[in-house]
């Protein structure tokens, strides 16, 4: 048999030839994520490594846990450890693999397909044999291998958003956990105020100078501060939690320590007249949104193509008929399967509806990404001038305040209670200057995200601000 | 012939201006010039330069207006005008008064004379004058509306009668009242008697003041024109302690003070060391069978006291309403009292939170009179003044009436603090001093109590210091 079919494999060879042309079609070595790593770092500066070894895996851990050992997390830091560390992420990786595997699964020639006819009478012999090749493959699978190729840049730059978007997240959370415990920290002093004006009422009524009522009054507000604590206290584990489990750790890796304070607000807000045009020439979302509709775009091409003619298949054939001595008939078989009850307009038709879906997709995507842009630039600026008034406005103003009221204790103008009332209230605007500056960084993490895709995921619970039923007695 | 100029001047009012008047000349050509004043001082006596002679009046932290004779008349001018008056050093309100002060000056003149009294409204709003207490012809009342036309703004009105009966009087506006009184609108009125008087009898020194209130939110400087009751400045003539002067005479002096209530309130007033007669009301001089001795007199709301008395015992007087709230300046009346409150460990604990607090009221207040501490802007502390032993722990209608064996007669010049002759004076025991027996029974015949209350044994704090204070 080798002997026989030397000559079909040399003819077969010419194909095969031909289909190389159609594209490379083995594993590359990186799996892809070169170019995921590439964007990554381009865009926030970041590493992402995809371990496939234990000593990967090992040299990984180990930066993980130096990451951690800084004392306080940086921001930076806390984002650097969820891409190395997320284990949904790490699973996002290997998605590439999947698609990969795909792409070079289409690449790859169909095997040829080869007949053997052998009957017997006596010394009559009739033999035909066929190497048969699906010669529309030749057409096809360039056109196949298109389509995954698209479809593999697009599987890259998901995952490249997916890591992304997780960058943005941890640094959102990053923002809560820091800003959540600074409150904590402030209501912490309320409370501590609120405790010596309880203490002090309660020494006034032991002392025969305030009613029960009058006590009881001035007990409301401990009661407030003490409500006040635990909330904040209940925002701040929730805000921690999000961050811990963003950044994939647990156990002891989770006693991670955060800076006291928020970065300053910035002096003034960058002005980006051109953003909308940036953002559509950036966005991961809409480049991804293109690709589809160009492996959508090629798939119908494929389907147009291959409409009537589902298999034609064509190979070098020979047929012996008669004494073993003969020669063979050389020839060629030429199979075709006719579409007489499936003309292939359904399939046509449904690529056909895809590639208008994608379309639209596409379309709307860019519509979205226009719109997405503008909200999260808008909220940029208008948190950063609440910030701003906070800080420049409110908070000064609450000091004015303390200080004047301070005045007027000493000239015995007002009481201790209402001094300490008072500085409550400076206390709760200094807060809200924190929850104010905590809006502006989660807003301009959103911008940075709006650039790459879309913005997702909330900042956690906030803490209330206004002053309950009880506090407002005096 | 004497200018007019030179006229006011022979008047010895020092400090008084002619007024840079917004009105032209040619408009005022035929008006005595308004004269004013730039300071809160006791200005001396104004020795009457003509007309009918009389025993001038000294106006406490206040001066007396001088006039020309016109044919006989004597011509005033008042201009009612927004002012910048001095509570005392550290404060200033912005009031509404007369010819640059608040109260306007004191206006002197003799029974039988005929007045006529220019005033030129200078205010936002218009106004009149009400001769509160004089029998006048009754267009002459200014009551806005009921006897005239209130004087609008920029205009000039003309008041004329005859000073039938001698005794003390106030003015004020009588439109707007409310608002105009509450910014300090009014001045003092004295009629002499022409010549000999059975009832009034000569006096060395005549003393006058107007008792007011005002409510100044601290920090700020303009009255709130709506407080009815809760002032928190008292006054004798727009001037708070320690911004009264003293009252200084000569032993053996015979003084006569002249006391007129403007505020919403009575005042008691009280002075220390001597007796007085009250010989004067707002109806004239008392009969001489009504008349005793005293030395607290209350002055009601819109009343006017005259009391005299021979200053014949040296010292340093107090003089002052007896209402203790009123001889303090702002308070707050909301401040609860801290007396007894053991503070320890507390002024720690806000100290972290409010790094200038300091302790107060926890032996009492008089730790307002020994600190001090910074203050909102304009506010006068609530207890002040030092003397020559210490804090005097006073504010508001406060004064001190000073008997000095070497006042030279006709002047009115602050001697200094008064010198007790040893031996005479308050001293610190030294001695044992023995347990004193404590009252120890409850309830009365009539009431006995059932069970022994719990409060019977009576803890008796005793003023400590802590630290931190
Ligand atoms: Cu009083």
């Amino acid at each position: 048999m080798n002997g026989t079919l030397q000559g079909l494999q040399g003819r077969a060879s010419v194909f095969v030839g031909a289909m190389i042309l159609g594209g490379c079609a083995t594993f590359t070595p990186d799996g892809g994520f070169g170019s995921v790593e590439q964007e990554v770092r381009q865009r926030i500066g970041k590493d992402a490594i995809w371990p496939r070894t234990d000593a990967e895996r090992e040299a990984l851990e180990s930066r993980v846990a130096t990451l951690l050992s800084k004392r306080p997390l940086s921001a930076d830091d806390a984002v650097q450890v969820a891409i190395l560390n997320n284990r949904d992420l790490r699973a996002a990786f290997a998605e590439l693999g999947i698609a990969e595997a795909d792409l070079v699964q289409a690449g790859r020639l169909p095997n040829p397909h080869f007949s053997m006819f052998r009957a017997k009478l006596g010394h009559d012999y009739k033999i035909e044999q066929a190497l048969t090749f699906n010669v529309l493959s030749l057409v096809t699978a360039p056109l196949a291998f298109e389509v995954e190729k698209r479809r593999f840049a697009r599987a890259q730059q998901s995952v490249a958003v997916e890591v992304l978007r997780l960058a943005s997240e941890t640094r959102k959370a990053w923002i809560a956990a820091v800003a959540s415990e600074e409150t904590v920290r402030y209501m912490r002093q309320v409370l501590r105020a609120a405790d010596a004006s309880a203490e002090l009422a309660r020494r006034m009524e032991q002392a025969g100078n305030w009613s029960r009522l009058a006590r009881a009054r001035e007990h409301g507000f401990y009661a407030d501060a003490a409500l006040y604590l635990a909330r904040a206290e209940h925002a701040q584990s929730a805000a921690r939690e999000r961050l811990t489990r963003l950044m994939g750790l647990w156990g002891g890796q989770a006693g991670y320590e955060l800076p006291e304070r928020l970065p300053d607000l910035p002096g003034t807000a960058s002005e980006r007249p051109d953003i909308e045009r940036q953002a559509i020439a950036q966005r991961l979302d809409i480049r991804a949104a293109i690709l589809e509709t160009e492996a959508v775009a090629r798939n119908l091409d494929l389907t147009e193509t291959t409409r009537f003619i589902n298999v034609l298949e064509l190979g070098p054939a020979r047929v012996l008929e008669g004494e073993k001595s003969d020669p063979y008939k050389k020839g060629y078989e030429i199979a075709l399967e006719l579409p007489l009850f499936d003309w292939g307009t359904a399939r046509v038709a449904k690529a056909e509806a895809i590639y208008w879906q994608a379309l639209d997709r596409a379309a709307q995507t860019a519509i979205n990404a226009r719109s997405e842009v503008r909200e999260a630039y808008r909220s940029y600026r208008l948190t950063h001038d609440i910030a701003k008034h906070y800080r420049d406005e409110i908070v000064p103003l609450r000091k004015r305040i303390a200080e004047e009221n301070l005045l007027r204790y000493n000239g015995m103008l007002i009481g201790v209670f209402d001094l300490l009332s008072d500085t409550r209230s400076q206390i709760l605007s200094v807060t809200g200057y924190v929850e104010a500056l905590r809006d502006f960084w989660a807003a301009d993490a959103d911008l940075q995200m709006a650039m790459i895709g879309r913005v997702e995921g909330t900042l956690g619970p906030k803490t209330l601000l206004t002053q309950p039923e009880a506090a407002a007695g005096h | 012939m004497v200018t007019r100029r030179d006229f006011f001047r022979g008047a010895g009012v020092a400090g008084a201006t002619l007024a840079a008047s917004a009105v032209s000349r040619v408009s005022l050509a035929a008006l005595p010039e308004p004269v004013t004043m730039d300071k809160a001082d006791t200005q001396p006596p104004l020795l009457p330069p003509n007309g009918r002679p009389y025993n001038p009046v000294v106006t406490l932290n206040g001066w007396t207006l001088p006039w020309r004779m016109n044919k006989g008349v004597k011509e005033f001018h008042l201009v009612a005008e927004p002012v910048v008056r001095e509570i005392a050093p550290g404060m200033k309100a912005h009031l509404w008064g007369y010819n640059g002060q608040s109260p306007g000056p004191t206006i002197e003149v003799v029974e039988g004379d005929r007045v006529r009294l220019f005033v030129t409204n200078r205010l936002p709003e218009h106004t009149t004058i009400h001769w509160h207490g004089q029998r006048i012809p009754n267009g002459m009342d200014g009551v806005g509306g009921l006897n005239q036309k209130q004087i609008p703004v920029g205009k000039t009105y003309v008041y004329e009668f005859v000073a039938r009966r001698p005794g003390t009087f106030m003015y004020h506006p009588h439109a707007d009242e409310m608002t105009q009184m509450a910014m300090g609108m009014m001045g003092f009125w004295v009629t002499h008697p022409k010549g000999q008087h059975p009832l009034i009898d000569p006096v060395d020194r005549d003393f006058c003041f107007l008792l007011n209130a005002f409510d100044i939110d601290p920090g700020s400087y303009t009255p709130k024109v709506n407080t009815m009751l809760d002032f928190n400045l008292w006054m004798w003539n727009s001037r708070s302690f320690p911004g009264i002067d003293s009252l200084n005479v000569r032993l053996n002096d015979k003084v006569r003070i002249r006391i007129g209530n403007l505020t919403m309130t009575n005042h008691p007033i009280h002075l220390h060391g001597h007796e007085f007669l009250v010989t004067g009301t707002d109806g004239g001089p008392t009969p001489v069978s009504t008349r005793w001795y005293e030395v607290t007199t209350d002055v009601a709301v819109g009343q006017m006291r005259q009391i005299e008395l021979l200053a014949d015992e040296e010292g340093d007087w107090a003089f002052h309403c007896h209402k203790s709230h009123h001889t303090m300046n702002a308070m707050g009346h909301d401040v609860p009292t801290m007396i007894g409150v053991d503070h320890r460990g507390l002024a720690k604990q806000i100290t972290s939170l409010i790094p200038e607090y300091m302790v107060m009221g926890e032996r009492g207040m008089a730790d307002m009179g020994e600190m001090e501490m910074p203050l909102p802007d304009n506010t006068l502390p609530m207890m002040t003044g030092t003397g020559p032993y210490g804090p005097v722990e006073m504010g508001g209608m406060f004064t001190v009436f000073k008997v000095r064996r070497e006042q030279k007669p006709g002047d009115y010049k602050d001697p200094g603090w008064y010198k007790q002759p040893p031996g005479t004076q308050a001293y610190e025991w030294t001695g044992p001093l023995a347990e004193p027996a404590r009252f120890r029974s409850e309830g009365g015949q009539s009431m006995p109590l059932a069970t022994k209350s719990p409060g019977a044994e009576f803890q008796v704090r005793k003023p400590k210091d802590h630290s931190g204070h």
